[in-house]
């Protein structure tokens, strides 16, 4: 029983932060309705970001947030600045943005192979302070990194959660993703919002891949399960809904840990594209997702 | 020969040439490095071909048709390795299966925004990827997991679709090709055609005209799917030897759709011509320089989908086509004058 507990217990933990990553890209499709497909590609750039920075300096492995998290926040700025803006403007009036997904896709491409070409293929695991520590709660053993890990993703979800609501450039942005006309009409500068979505989605980015590094192997290609991970959680909990994302990574995140007790890690893997598909069938606006945006 | 009247006569000699020296090609290349990849370019502009039924006409963006692939193969390949029926008929049953599969994916989702039709599709494909790699048996087919699936050669064999030469790969490509673009340039003039380009555009009104757009999507979906799993079974009969990451993985789905989109969407030509222009880069960059940059023909795709996508959105398509009916004209007018 004990067994099946500590599995929940971690599968929350590990699902918090496949929730982060999912929180970006929400965020980002909320405002502009384009799904980032590069966005695990810019989760494995924050983790080489953080990787070089830990084995380098040798500093706490959290301090790299102070380093990794702006960094990405201006990557994702002049990604969609210099990329992504001018094919987004091209095909604002069309109904279905196929062009963007597919440049994101490009982008994808571009990073995920640049940094094989530079880094090479091999897994790397940065030697930290908390790498492999354990600590023992009522007999059950958590790794301490994801415990810290997991205490990120939730004050970094409750500082989102108070800048959408109440501070003056979040409700901007709620503002553009409710009806960009309109917005523009009221003196918000639409663009420059963008810009900025785009950078915080990439800064979530960055923190999950500060959280991930001290516990996982970091290689070109580390981004694709999570994109894929990201994809399934935010259809799960509602493209464009924050709280359905990081639910939605939970659920994610105890169907794998869990799921591992009864059968095969192959198996897990299956049985969420098949939780996923199930929930297209049945509720494809998702848990917390609104009718308007499917 | 009603459907040709409006097509220029110069279009269609140039249609007549470029296939002649099309199908005579195989007499002057002998080198079966080269005839390789030939018939991949025509594999991949096949393939985007069938693509384009949904993706490009439907209006909706396909991430996973690489699923449709692998059933082709495993359908065909099971069917031959178990009882012993030839691909040919196997074909047509991984066409069938395929199908099954497509409008099972498709009725919940075509109704869905872009982006969830995006999502959901590749999530598919990689479910059944991850599904084929953990089934060893499956009542009296041995899957073979993440192992694969080998053909035995048997040597020279229509019956057995193996062929020792490549020309005969050659040309059943080829042919197969040609009849998928006279399939695209029908529907494209058919009411289901324009039905879809309505639908795609502008769903809503088509939606007020008495269209049911989510009917000729999955219509669309389905000879997709079909023209797609017929594809699996010639890439299958073509190596010989499969498994699940290569002929299901992700990255041929992306390829797919990169050719797609560099060549010009719903239009006939722009998968012919975005093969023509992307294989050979790949192909060359890792015959020569594979071992020391890994990946770099990645970079290329990546970073050439970008720039037509900046500057050409609709694919390199319509400029082509705009130079070479611009050459026509002057022919046209020389000839009359």
């Amino acid at each position: 029983m004990i067994g099946y507990i500590e599995s929940v217990i971690n599968g929350i933990l590990m699902g918090s932060i496949y929730g982060l990553t999912a929180v970006g890209l929400t965020l980002i499709f909320g405002v502009m309705k384009v799904v980032n497909f590069a966005h695990g590609s810019i989760l494995m750039v924050g983790m080489f970001a953080a990787y070089w920075f830990i084995t380098l300096t040798g500093l706490n492995p959290y301090l790299a947030l102070v380093v990794v998290v702006p960094l990405l926040y201006f990557f994702g700025y002049y990604m969609q600045k210099i990329v992504i803006k001018p094919i987004f403007e091209a095909e604002k009036h069309v109904r279905e943005p196929i062009t963007v997904i597919i440049v994101t896709t490009g982008i994808w491409y571009v990073l995920d192979n640049l940094a094989l070409l530079v880094f090479g293929a091999e897994f790397r695991v940065a030697q930290t302070s908390v790498t492999g520590k354990m600590i023992d709660i009522a007999e059950m053993y958590f790794p301490v990194a994801k415990l810290i890990g997991a205490g990120i993703t939730f004050l970094l979800g409750v500082y989102l959660y108070w800048f959408l609501k109440h501070s003056r450039m979040g409700k901007a942005v709620r503002a553009t993703s409710l009806d960009r006309e309109a917005a523009t009409l009221m003196g918000i500068k639409q663009s420059r919002i963008y810009n900025i979505v785009f950078g915080m989605g990439c800064a979530c980015c960055g923190v999950a891949a500060c959280v991930l590094v001290p516990f996982y192997y970091v290689y070109p290609t580390v981004g694709v399960p999570f994109d894929i991970k990201a994809f399934v959680i935010v259809v799960l909990g509602g493209l464009g809904s924050i709280p359905g994302a990081i639910l939605g990574g939970i659920i994610i995140g105890i169907i794998e840990t869990v799921g591992a007790q009864f059968m095969a890690a192959t198996w897990t893997e299956m049985l969420i594209y098949a939780f996923f598909l199930v929930v297209l069938f049945v509720k494809p606006s998702g848990l917390f997702g609104l009718r308007q945006d499917y | 020969m009603k459907f040709l009247s409006n097509v220029p006569t110069t279009h269609k000699v140039f249609a007549g040439l470029v296939l002649a020296v099309l199908y005579a090609l195989p007499l002057f290349i002998k080198s079966p490095v080269m005839l390789q990849i030939f018939i991949l370019i025509f594999f991949y502009a096949y393939l985007t071909s069938s693509w384009n039924f949904v993706g490009g006409f439907a209006g909706v963006l396909p991430l996973g048709h690489s699923a449709f692939v692998g059933l082709g193969a495993y359908t065909s390949t099971l069917l031959y390795l178990t009882y012993n029926i030839s691909p040919w008929v196997g074909m047509i049953a991984g066409g069938i299966v395929a199908v099954a599969f497509g409008l099972l994916i498709g009725i919940p989702t075509l109704k869905l925004r872009g982006a969830y039709f995006a999502l959901a599709t590749i999530a598919f494909a990689e479910g059944l990827r991850v599904l084929v790699e953990n089934i060893e048996k499956l009542g009296p087919f041995e899957v073979r997991g993440p192992k694969g699936l080998l053909i035995s050669l048997v040597g020279n064999s229509f019956k057995d679709f193996q062929f020792l030469s490549k020309v005969p790969y050659y040309y059943i490509i080829l042919t197969m090709l040609v009849l998928v673009l006279i399939l695209t340039f029908f529907m494209m003039r058919s009411k289901v055609g324009y039905y879809l380009a309505a639908g795609g555009e502008e769903p809503e009104a088509a939606e007020a005209l008495g269209i049911k757009v989510s009917k000729y999507k999955l219509i669309a979906m389905a000879i997709s799917c079909f023209l797609t799993a017929l594809g699996g079974t010639f890439y299958a009969q073509l190596v010989l030897y499969f498994y699940p990451k290569s002929i299901m993985g992700l990255d041929m789905s992306y390829e797919i759709a990169f050719i797609a989109l560099i060549g010009g969407r719903s239009t006939i030509l722009g998968p012919v011509l975005g093969a023509f222009l992307l294989r050979p880069v790949g192909e060359l960059t890792r015959i020569y320089l594979g071992d020391t940059l890994p990946g770099l023909h990645l970079i290329i795709f990546g970073l050439v989908l970008i720039i037509v996508m900046r500057y050409q959105p609709r694919g390199l398509v319509e400029p082509v086509s705009k130079w070479l009916t611009a050459i026509f004209d002057r022919i046209e007018n020389r000839r009359r004058a």
